[in-house]
């Protein structure tokens, strides 16, 4: 029973990252088309700036999340400004923007994660905080990843009410629904594009964060991430946060109960496998109508 | 505009010179020139099916992997040439079978769908050799010589520059620019739009599977990651995209550019490298999305209304 139990809530720990990894990719896409393939690189970021100011100033990873996220929201609306905005006003069309910010996407991959190597090298690094085991029902946890769990859940679902019960919230839903007519009753697309891509990199910087909590972190960690989030995001319905919740804790389990049954060296095997039968046999996402 | 024929000429012209340089060139600039060719046909090849219909296929390294794992396993009992032919159409087989499934698929979908089946025919590749052969790569015995593999790789970028022309002239070329213009429309004119776009998918993918089987002799040892390795398929998207998916010579124009560039820097500043091709890529899309060959057609146009 304990065994069972540890098994799932590995699989439930690894799917909230997963959940807030891809619900920021989701928010980008669903928004404003926009592929950012290089979504990972800036969780890598994150991981990478709570790894340097812990180790250096020896501050709780976790006060340091707002920080975080505070600091790839902002380089999020230089990012858009540099590279995105241009894309999304001078394409003649939707499909356009997709294949133009994909490329774009890579270009700034090859940056970010080179520039790392350049200023940290390929060095694995890490830090440990709050290993302890914790004792439930008969199963052992260690105690960073339940936190971890914790922060990631409550993150997403605070974003999720924010989107729903909010008027910024009913704005960008709007927007994702139709940017035309979100523009014809007076939604101020032209600032509102810049802060959702800056909150959608922001939740990649806390998932990088929250990573480096548990995980040990290199300059190549976020690409798997980028993947895992388009498969999540695939599972769950473009546009649709809750759809990215529930898809991050569904992948999760499917790895970690298909991985128990198999062979771990068949993780990828097994996510592109979802990844190519979901887009097979249901195109618009398992929750669409 | 030159005709077809004129055209077809002027490769074949192009060939007789270029086969003349195993006798002329050092080991080294051979070793280049042999580079040169191979992402030339490459971006030919992906610009072949990718230029006319706007897909973005991430696949190439896949069907170079699959090629060059054809030659790590039959070569021994096949011919060198064999290999080569067999792993050409192990990449068209390949590439009906997911074309059939997903060729639907539009934008981003299609291009996340061909990176992700290129990674599951990685990974898969990866166990198989690990639990039934119980080997991470192998090593390739009794390679043919420098100059045989360079005639095999020139004959390959000849046959795709070939195949490129012929393509553009005929009804299929026809039908692929309807097809990346408006779609729907296209079927309302009688194009049967999935079958043209598998056969001409297809197709394309032989050049990949062919390379990656001629090539896969020049490392001795060979790994999944080192052949299926997605940085294939991004030089070869961004070298057809950097010279013009449209036309037939930027593709060639960039690859000769890009991998002289890249073999002088990417050894000594390999960061760097990287960066500066990020920040290339980055640049072009945001102010030249046609490719350097829209440069040379704008100003053709320009003197042309005068």
């Amino acid at each position: 029973m304990g065994f069972w139990l540890e098994l799932a809530a590995s699989g439930l720990i690894t799917g909230g990252i997963y959940a807030v990894v891809a619900i920021g990719l989701n928010l980008q896409y669903g928004l404003m088309r926009i592929m950012n393939i290089s979504h990972g690189e800036f969780l890598m970021l994150g991981a990478y700036l709570t790894w340097l100011a812990h180790t250096t100033f020896g501050v709780n990873p976790f006060a340091l999340m707002p920080l975080v996220a505070l600091a790839l929201f902002a380089l999020g609306l230089v990012v858009y400004r540099l590279c995105f905005q241009r894309i999304a006003r001078t394409a003649p069309a939707v499909e356009v923007i997709e294949a133009r910010s994909l490329l774009v996407g890579f270009g700034l991959m090859f940056l970010v994660q080179n520039a790392v190597y350049l200023a940290w090298g390929a060095d694995l690094r890490g830090y440990s905080y709050l290993v302890e085991p914790v004792e439930i029902a008969g199963a052992r946890f260690q105690a960073n990843r339940l936190a971890v769990f914790g922060f990631a859940v409550a993150a997403s679902l605070a974003l999720l009410a924010l989107l729903r019960w909010t008027m910024l919230g009913k704005a960008v839903r709007a927007m994702m629904q139709s940017p035309a007519g979100a523009q014809l009753v007076g939604i101020d697309t032209r600032t509102l594009h810049p802060v959702v891509f800056g909150a959608g990199l922001a939740l990649a910087g806390v998932a990088g964060g929250l990573l480096s909590m548990v995980y040990e972190i290199s300059p190549s960690m976020g690409e798997p991430y980028t993947v895992t989030a388009l498969i999540v995001i695939t599972l769950g319905g473009l546009g649709s946060a809750l759809g990215s919740l529930l898809g991050g804790f569904i992948l999760g389990l499917v790895e970690a109960f298909g991985m128990h049954f198999t062979s771990p060296s068949l993780k990828m095997v097994l996510s592109y496998g979802v990844l190519v039968a979901v887009l097979l046999a249901r195109p618009k996402g398992l929750f669409s109508r | 505009m030159k005709t077809t024929r004129e055209q077809l000429l002027a490769t074949l012209a192009c060939g007789v010179v270029l086969a003349a340089a195993p006798w002329l060139l050092s080991d080294f600039l051979l070793a280049l020139a042999l580079s040169c060719l191979m992402y030339a046909a490459l971006a030919l090849s992906w610009a072949m099916f990718c230029g006319p219909t706007n897909y973005l296929s991430l696949a190439t390294s896949a069907f170079f992997g699959l090629g060059a794992y054809v030659t790590a396993w039959s070569l021994g009992t096949l011919p060198y040439g064999a290999a080569v032919l067999a792993g050409g159409l192990a990449g068209s087989a390949f590439a009906a079978l997911i074309g059939a499934g997903v060729l639907h698929l539009r934008g981003a979908y299609f291009a996340v769908i061909t990176f992700g089946l290129g990674e599951l025919a990685l990974h898969s590749i990866t166990y198989t050799e690990k639990t039934y052969f119980h080997t991470a790569g192998r090593i390739i015995g009794d390679p043919p010589e420098n100059a045989v593999i360079y005639w095999t790789v020139l004959a390959l970028a000849l046959a795709a520059a070939a195949t490129a022309i012929l393509v553009r002239s005929s009804r299929l070329g026809t039908a692929l620019r309807g097809i990346g213009s408006d779609e729907e429309r296209a079927q309302t004119l009688g194009v049967a739009t999935r079958r043209v776009k598998v056969l001409a998918f297809s197709a394309s993918a032989f050049f990949p599977g062919a390379l990656g089987a001629a090539m896969a002799v020049r490392w001795t040892y060979i790994e999944p990651l080192s052949v299926f390795n997605p940085f294939i398929g991004f030089q070869t998207v961004l070298i057809a995209m950097l010279g013009g998916a449209q036309t037939l010579l930027g593709p060639i124009v960039s690859a000769v550019f890009f991998t002289l560039v890249s073999e002088f820097l990417r050894l000594r500043f390999p960061y760097v490298f990287l960066i500066l091709l990020g920040l290339l890529l980055i640049v072009l899309i945001l102010y030249l999305p046609g490719g350097l060959a829209s440069l040379l057609q704008r100003r053709f146009w320009r003197a042309g209304a005068r």
